[in-house]
C-alpha cells in the first residue's frame, strides 16, 4: 500500500514536471498560433547555457541561473526574429515545419557548441530526498512542483485577466482578426518566444538539477507533448491537472505494467493517451472548442 | 506552359505526359542515362544511385500525401519501415520472390498508414503532425517489444538477397536495376495519380477541404486514400530498401529520417512530383557530400573534433528547411519554371 503511495505522489510531480515542460508549448501557441516541436530543444539549450555559467565559468548559483535565464531570453527572441517575424499569416504547414526545422537546427548548435559529451548539471536542490514517514520524495521535483504550480497559476491569471494577456490570446485565436483590431501580433509573438524559452531554461533546472545532461535530454520534449494535448493547447491552469492525471498513469504503468509485459509501457504510454485524445477529444480537456472539424 | 506553336488538339494530347518531341528526346536520353549508371560509375556510386532511387519511391509517395493532398505526415521512415520489416519477414519466413514480398510490404504500410490516415478525418494541420510523429514512436514500440523470432526486436533481421530466374541480386549493378526499374515504374504510377480524378481530387482538398466538399468531393475518402496511397509508396521504397541493405534494423526509420523526407519536398518543391526527385537529388548529393567531405575536412582542421560533421549536417538540415519555407516555399521546382519559360519565350519578354 505505500508503495502504490510512494507511486501516485511521485507519479503526481513528475507529471508537474511535464506541465511545467508543456507550459513552454502551450505559452507560445496562446500568444502566437505555432506549436512549438522544438521545445524539448529550447530545454537542453537553457540546460546547457545554465551548465556554462556555473560549472564551467564558475559562477555562483544565485548569479548563474538569473543570468542563464536572461540569455535564454535573448535566445528566444532571436529565434523569433530570425525566423517567426517573417512568418506572420502564412500557413500552418509553414510554421510547423519551420519549428521542425527549428528541432534540428538547435540540436546541431547545441552539439557544436557544447559537444556531445555527458556533462554534469549543477545541484540546485538538495539532493537528500524528503521523508514523509515512509513516503520518499526527491527534493527537486517537490520543490520544482511548488514552482509550477505557482508559474501555472501566475501565468493563467496574466493570460485570461490582463489587458497584455487578452490581447496575446486574440492573436493566438486569429492573426488577422487580431491585426484588424489594432493588436500588435508583431509586438506579441516576440514575447511568446522570450517567455517559452525561459520557461524551458527554468523546466531544464529542475528536471536536470544534479543529474547529467547531454543533448538526448530534450526528449522530455516530446514526453511533454500528451499533457499539452490533454488541457487542450490554450488551457495554462488545465496542465496541472493533465500534468498530474499522465504523471500518475505513467508511474503506475510503469510500476505495475511494465514487469508483466517487458518494458517500456511507460514511456510509449503518454503517445497512447495522446492518440486517444486526437481520436476522441482533439480540444482535449480544457481546450477551447474552435478547432475546424472536417 | 507550352512552347510557342505547340497546341492540345484534343483531349489526350492536352492530359500528355510528354508535350513535344524535345522532351520524348530528353527522357529517353535521360533514361538510358541512368541505365548506362553501373557500367561508368564506380561501385560506390552506383550504391549511392540506388539509395536515392529507394529515397524517391519513398519521397515521391510523401509528395502524394503532403504536397498534393495537403496532409502533413512526420511518419513517412516509419511506413517505410513497416514495409520493410514485412517485406524481410516474408522474405525469410516464407522464402517468396521479391516480386511478391516487396508489393506485400506496400500492402502492409498502406494498412498502417491508412489507419493513421484515419484520424485526419477529425482532424488536421499540427495535430495530425502530431498523430503521424506517434506512428513513430509506436513503430518503434511495436518492433521493440514484439517477440524476437517475430521481427528480431533491437538486433534487426538479415535476410538473403533477393533472386531473379535464379540470378542472385546481391552485387552493386542488379540491385540497383532493380530499383531503377521499380522506381520507374512507381514514379510513372505517381505522375498518372496526379494528374487523374484522385489527384485533381487531393489538389482541391488540400487548396480548400470546405469548398472541394461543397464540390461533391468526399473530403474523408480522399484524405484517407492519400495516406493509403503515401503509406503504400512508402512500403515499396521500405523492401526494396531491405533486399538493398539486406538488414533491417528499427533505427534505420527514424524521426529524423522522416524530417529528411519532408525536407526533400519542401526543397524540390510542394506539389509536383518532379520537384520531389529534384529535392531527393539535392538533398542525397549535399548528405554524401558532408560525410564525404566531412573526415578531410577534420583531419585538416584537427581542432573541430568528429562529432562536428554530424551537428554541421543538422545545422544544414535545419536551416534548410527554414530558409527555403522563409525565402522560396515553392522550392526549386519554382525557380526551373522560371528559368524554362524564360528560355521557352525567348527572345519575347513574355
Amino acid at each position: 500500500m505505500i508503495d502504490f503511495v510512494n507511486y501516485v505522489i511521485n507519479g503526481a510531480l513528475i507529471g508537474l514536471l511535464y506541465a511545467l515542460i508543456a507550459m513552454g508549448f502551450v505559452v507560445i501557441y496562446r500568444a502566437s498560433k505555432v506549436f512549438n516541436f522544438a521545445q524539448g530543444e529550447l530545454v537542453v539549450f537553457g540546460g546547457f547555457i545554465v551548465w556554462w555559467l556555473v560549472v564551467s565559468f564558475g559562477l555562483p548559483l544565485y548569479v548563474g541561473l538569473p543570468l542563464a535565464f536572461v540569455i535564454a531570453a535573448a535566445f528566444g527572441l532571436l529565434i523569433e526574429r530570425m525566423f517567426f517575424s517573417r512568418l506572420v499569416g502564412e500557413s500552418v504547414f509553414a510554421m510547423v515545419m519551420v519549428t521542425i526545422g527549428l528541432l534540428i537546427l538547435i540540436r546541431g548548435v547545441v552539439l557544436l557548441l557544447f559537444g556531445p559529451q555527458v556533462r554534469p548539471f549543477p545541484i540546485v536542490f538538495e539532493l537528500t530526498p524528503v521523508m514523509l514517514g515512509d513516503i520518499f520524495i526527491p527534493r527537486s521535483l517537490l520543490y520544482g512542483g511548488l514552482v509550477t504550480v505557482a508559474t501555472g497559476l501566475g501565468l493563467a491569471w496574466f493570460f485570461d485577466r490582463t489587458r497584455i494577456g487578452l490581447k496575446m490570446t486574440a492573436v493566438a485565436e486569429d492573426h488577422q482578426v487580431a491585426l484588424s483590431l489594432g493588436i500588435s501580433v508583431r509586438a506579441s509573438i516576440p514575447f511568446a518566444w522570450i517567455l517559452g524559452a525561459v520557461l524551458s531554461t527554468l523546466g531544464a533546472v529542475i528536471y536536470l538539477s544534479g543529474k547529467s545532461l547531454n543533448f538526448l535530454a530534450s526528449d522530455i520534449g516530446l514526453t511533454a507533448l500528451p499533457v499539452a494535448l490533454l488541457a487542450g493547447l490554450e488551457s495554462i491552469s488545465g496542465l496541472l491537472l493533465a500534468g498530474i492525471i499522465v504523471g500518475v498513469v505513467q508511474g503506475l504503468a510503469v510500476a505495475y505494467l511494465d514487469p508483466l509485459v517487458g518494458g517500456a509501457v511507460g514511456s510509449i504510454l503518454p503517445f497512447v493517451i495522446m492518440l486517444g485524445i486526437l481520436f476522441i477529444r482533439p480540444t482535449g480537456m480544457f481546450g477551447w472548442k474552435t478547432i475546424e472539424r472536417v | 506552359m507550352d512552347p510557342a506553336g505547340v497546341f492540345a488538339t484534343s483531349y489526350q494530347r492536352d492530359q500528355a505526359l510528354i508535350r513535344t518531341r524535345k522532351q520524348l528526346v530528353a527522357l529517353i536520353v535521360f533514361l538510358i542515362a541512368l541505365l548506362l549508371v553501373p557500367q561508368v560509375l564506380g561501385p560506390r556510386l552506383v550504391s549511392m544511385g540506388s539509395v536515392m532511387l529507394i529515397t524517391a519511391i519513398v519521397v515521391v509517395g510523401l509528395q502524394l500525401n503532403t504536397g498534393y493532398a495537403g496532409q502533413v505526415n512526420l511518419g513517412q521512415a516509419a511506413f517505410m519501415g513497416v514495409g520493410a520489416y514485412v517485406t524481410a519477414v516474408f522474405a525469410t519466413k516464407t522464402g517468396l520472390p521479391f516480386w511478391v514480398t516487396i508489393p506485400l510490404g506496400g500492402i502492409a504500410a498502406a494498412v498502417f498508414g491508412f489507419i493513421f490516415g484515419l484520424s485526419a478525418v477529425r482532424i488536421k494541420g499540427f495535430y495530425l503532425a502530431l498523430t503521424t510523429i506517434a506512428a513513430q514512436f509506436l513503430f518503434h514500440f511495436l518492433v521493440l517489444n514484439l517477440p524476437m523470432s517475430w521481427v528480431g526486436g533491437s538486433n534487426g533481421m538479415s535476410i538473403e538477397p533477393a533472386t531473379f530466374f535464379g540470378k542472385r541480386l546481391a552485387d552493386d549493378a542488379s540491385i540497383y536495376y532493380l530499383c531503377l526499374v521499380i522506381a520507374s515504374i512507381m514514379i510513372f504510377g505517381a505522375y498518372g495519380i496526379a494528374r487523374s480524378r484522385h489527384g485533381r481530387a487531393f489538389v482541391a482538398v488540400r487548396d480548400d477541404d470546405v469548398a472541394s466538399g461543397m464540390m461533391g468531393i468526399d473530403v474523408v475518402r480522399t484524405k484517407a486514400t492519400a495516406f493509403l496511397i503515401g503509406a503504400f509508396y512508402a512500403g515499396i521504397g521500405g523492401g526494396l530498401w531491405a533486399y538493398f541493405v539486406r538488414f533491417v534494423a528499427v533505427d534505420q526509420f527514424t524521426l529524423l529520417n522522416s524530417i529528411w523526407f519532408i525536407a526533400m519536398i519542401i526543397v524540390g518543391g510542394m506539389g509536383s512530383v518532379t520537384g520531389a526527385l529534384i529535392g531527393v537529388f539535392v538533398i542525397k548529393i549535399a548528405q554524401e557530400g558532408f560525410t564525404s567531405l566531412g573526415p578531410t575536412i577534420v583531419e585538416k582542421l584537427p581542432f573541430l573534433g568528429g562529432d562536428v560533421v554530424f551537428s554541421v549536417m543538422n545545422v544544414f538540415l535545419g536551416g534548410v528547411i527554414a530558409a527555403f519555407l522563409i525565402f522560396e516555399p515553392r522550392g526549386l521546382m519554382h525557380r526551373w519554371n522560371i528559368l524554362k519559360r524564360s528560355y521557352r519565350l525567348w527572345p519575347f519578354p513574355y
